[in-house]
């Protein structure tokens, strides 16, 4: 019953947070000066000189339908609501008309999905890993080393390093492309090939910054459990070193890790631009950067809204996981 | 049985070594509850630590060995520091000051208890024939067998300190040690403690050791005691011994400090601090405080030597400050 009443209220707040989130982003673009429409006629214009009057408020009044902008403010609300979160409809996209945003998403995200959560999850099993021995058997000469290499990858921007490993391995070696396209048609063999191909160099610069802040976190996580009271006294009662490391140690000090993991899987749409503009990956973080320069109001509008379900879902899930892992919360 | 000889450590640091325990001999016997009392910082704790071989850095035995020893099961068993971890739980185990958070706070107290049972005592079992043993001395011991599945934090104070003397006396061992094991509990829950503490002394029949800076403490439960001031023991004996005669001046002005009922004179404290480990004064430690010192004192350390059967002093005057204070009582 307690257990009930704790799921709903969290699912109250998910449904909540998102609401308000889509609200924002649906009325701060509105309260701007400049009117979409508006620069679109202008923009139209100034390259295909005066419109005939008539020709132009049709052309007015079709563009603001295409933009939801028909109506009072509240029923664009209400009709974005509805087609926007229920149903994922954001209208046509304007850069390539007149095709739905929805479509466009759909297509590119299951590559940004696929090369963020396989690395986010990767580097999180790693970097703990790795950091829960230098931070419990802190005399270890393997775990020193881990440690020293993690904490010389990490501070380096991500943007050097996913620069470093493109100029050296796809433009100095010529390994991989620089832009990198994935062939859909030809065959499964084919697909998966330039999959691989364009994935690698993204995959493995995530990786290598995201294992070296899991293993610096972890490692000052473990390090402080290893010292407290209840490990010393696991010690005294002789019990083994990786009954502790295991039992003792890593379960009281992933608790927090897995909170940020979700917070970090949640976070992979902003995540991911960076990685896919500078190694050329078709994701939706590409399709963000062409949306914002050309404008798409409508393609903003749906990956933003897309990316606030995303994190709020991804803290649903840790809520809902967390009384799973510590006792402490389910029963209070 | 403990037997502790010529023992020294001291603790690394970077102004030099600070030593702790001096040259300190004494033995624990069978079948008793042995005190060790002290203001802090006099080195109980060093001391039990010494004596469970817990020598991690900065600290470290300067010198002499704490030798334990004893028959279990029929056998026949003896380490010496630096070995006594191989007995650990089965022949000596510990009860911690701060049992607060001794526990780990995630996993239910049933997993805490099957964690420290030795592999070689529940080979032939199931999980659940163990824990039915642990639920049975649970009940043994007036506990409910439903608080294995607890967590720690579900448990009050008094409580998580009785689930862990059960945790550290589950596997009989000969030697209990019991670091402060009422502080920070009140005077009720205290006596509950105290009285299971010596029931189980009384079934096990075997060593307990208390370590305490509540001399009332002492008084109820410990059959003999030491007194430890700055790093050595001022006297041991037996505790009644000391209470109703105390000989060396610095228990003398500790048990005259404390409360009795019906007593209304005021108490009055010893004056000045206890030295710093760092810097102690030659000659005896307690000379500064002491209102029988004199040239002597200040020069030449006390030895520890036995003054009458069982009755260890660190003194100078251990005869003579009696014979005053007989006198300074007749006249």
């Amino acid at each position: 019953m307690k257990f009930a009443k704790y799921v709903g209220l969290r699912i109250l707040t998910w449904a909540l947070t998102i609401w308000i989130g889509v609200t924002f982003i649906f009325f701060v673009p509105r309260m701007f000066p400049s009117d979409p429409v508006e620069n679109m006629i202008g923009r139209i214009q100034s390259r295909s000189g005066q419109m005939d009057p008539l020709e132009m408020e049709s052309l007015r009044k079709s563009l603001r339908i295409q933009f939801g902008l028909e109506g009072s403010l509240l029923e664009q609300y209400v009709s974005f609501l509805k087609k926007g979160l229920l149903q994922f409809d954001f209208g046509p996209s304007l850069m390539s008309f007149p095709t739905p945003v929805g479509d466009i998403i759909k297509t590119y995200l299951p590559y940004t999905l696929g090369l963020m959560l396989m690395t986010t999850i990767f580097s999180w099993l790693i970097g703990n890993f790795i950091g829960l021995q230098a931070g419990f058997r802190k005399k270890q000469l393997s775990s020193k080393f881990l440690e020293g290499v993690a904490i010389c990858i990490y501070p380096v921007p991500y943007f050097i390093v996913a620069l470093v490993l493109q100029i050296v391995f796809a433009f100095l070696l010529g390994w991989f492309p620089l832009q990198s396209t994935i062939i859909t048609m030809g065959g499964f063999v084919i697909f998966i090939k330039s999959l691989l191909r364009a994935s690698i160099l993204p995959g493995v610069s995530l990786l290598l910054v995201g294992t070296g802040w899991w293993i610096i976190s972890m490692k000052s996580l473990s390090g402080t459990v290893a010292e407290e009271d209840f490990v010393l006294y696991a010690r005294y009662r002789g019990l083994s070193e990786g009954r502790i490391g295991w039992s003792y140690v890593l379960r009281n000090s992933i608790i927090t890790q897995v909170t940020a993991l979700a917070m970090s899987l949640g976070g992979v749409f902003s995540g991911s631009i960076m990685t896919e503009i500078i190694f050329g990956y078709p994701g939706v973080g590409t399709l963000i950067q062409k949306a914002i320069l050309q404008s798409d109001y409508n393609m903003i509008l749906g990956c933003i809204t897309i990316s606030i379900v995303a994190i709020a879902t991804a803290t649903l899930i840790v809520d809902l996981i967390y009384p799973l892992i510590d006792p402490r919360i389910r029963y209070s | 049985m403990l037997k502790v000889e010529n023992l020294s450590t001291s603790y690394k640091t970077i102004d030099g070594d600070v030593h702790v325990l001096e040259n300190l001999s004494f033995e624990i016997y069978e079948n008793e509850i042995f005190g060790i009392a002290g203001e802090s910082g006099c080195g109980k704790t060093t001391l039990l630590k010494t004596l469970y071989d817990i020598i991690d850095f900065p600290m470290q035995i300067d010198g002499g060995r704490v030798l334990l020893s004893g028959k279990k099961n029929g056998d026949l068993f003896s380490y010496e520091s630096g070995r006594i971890r191989d007995a650990w739980w089965k022949n000596i185990s510990y009860v911690p000051q701060a049992a607060q958070s001794v526990l780990n706070p995630i996993s239910r107290l049933k997993s805490q208890f099957l964690d420290s049972i030795p592999e070689e005592d529940k080979r032939s079992e199931t999980k659940e024939e163990t824990l039915e043993r642990v639920a049975r001395y649970l009940e043994e011991l007036s506990l409910s067998r439903d608080l294995l599945h607890a967590f720690p934090f579900q448990l009050s104070g008094g409580m998580r300190q009785r689930v862990i003397i059960a945790l550290a006396t589950f596997m009989s061992p000969n030697v209990v040690l019991a670091d402060e094991p009422t502080t920070a509990l009140d005077v009720v829950v205290q006596r509950g403690i105290l009285a299971m503490l010596m029931r189980l002394q009384k079934e096990l029949q075997n060593t307990m050791v208390v370590v305490s800076h509540d001399m009332g403490v002492h008084y109820q439960v410990t059959k003999r005691m030491g007194i430890m001031y700055s790093g050595s023991f001022a006297e041991l004996g037996g505790t009644d011994d000391i209470f109703d005669d105390p000989i060396h001046p610095y228990t003398k002005m500790l048990i005259g400090a404390l409360p009795r009922v019906g007593d209304t004179s005021q108490k009055v404290g010893i004056p000045g601090r206890p030295p710093a480990l760092t810097d102690p004064p030659p000659g005896c430690r307690f000379a500064p405080r002491c209102p029988h010192s004199n040239e002597r004192c200040r020069q030449e350390v006390p030895e520890f030597r036995e003054v009458r059967p069982g009755r260890f002093v660190a003194c100078h005057f251990a005869e003579k400050v009696k014979i005053d204070d007989r006198k300074a009582a007749g006249s």
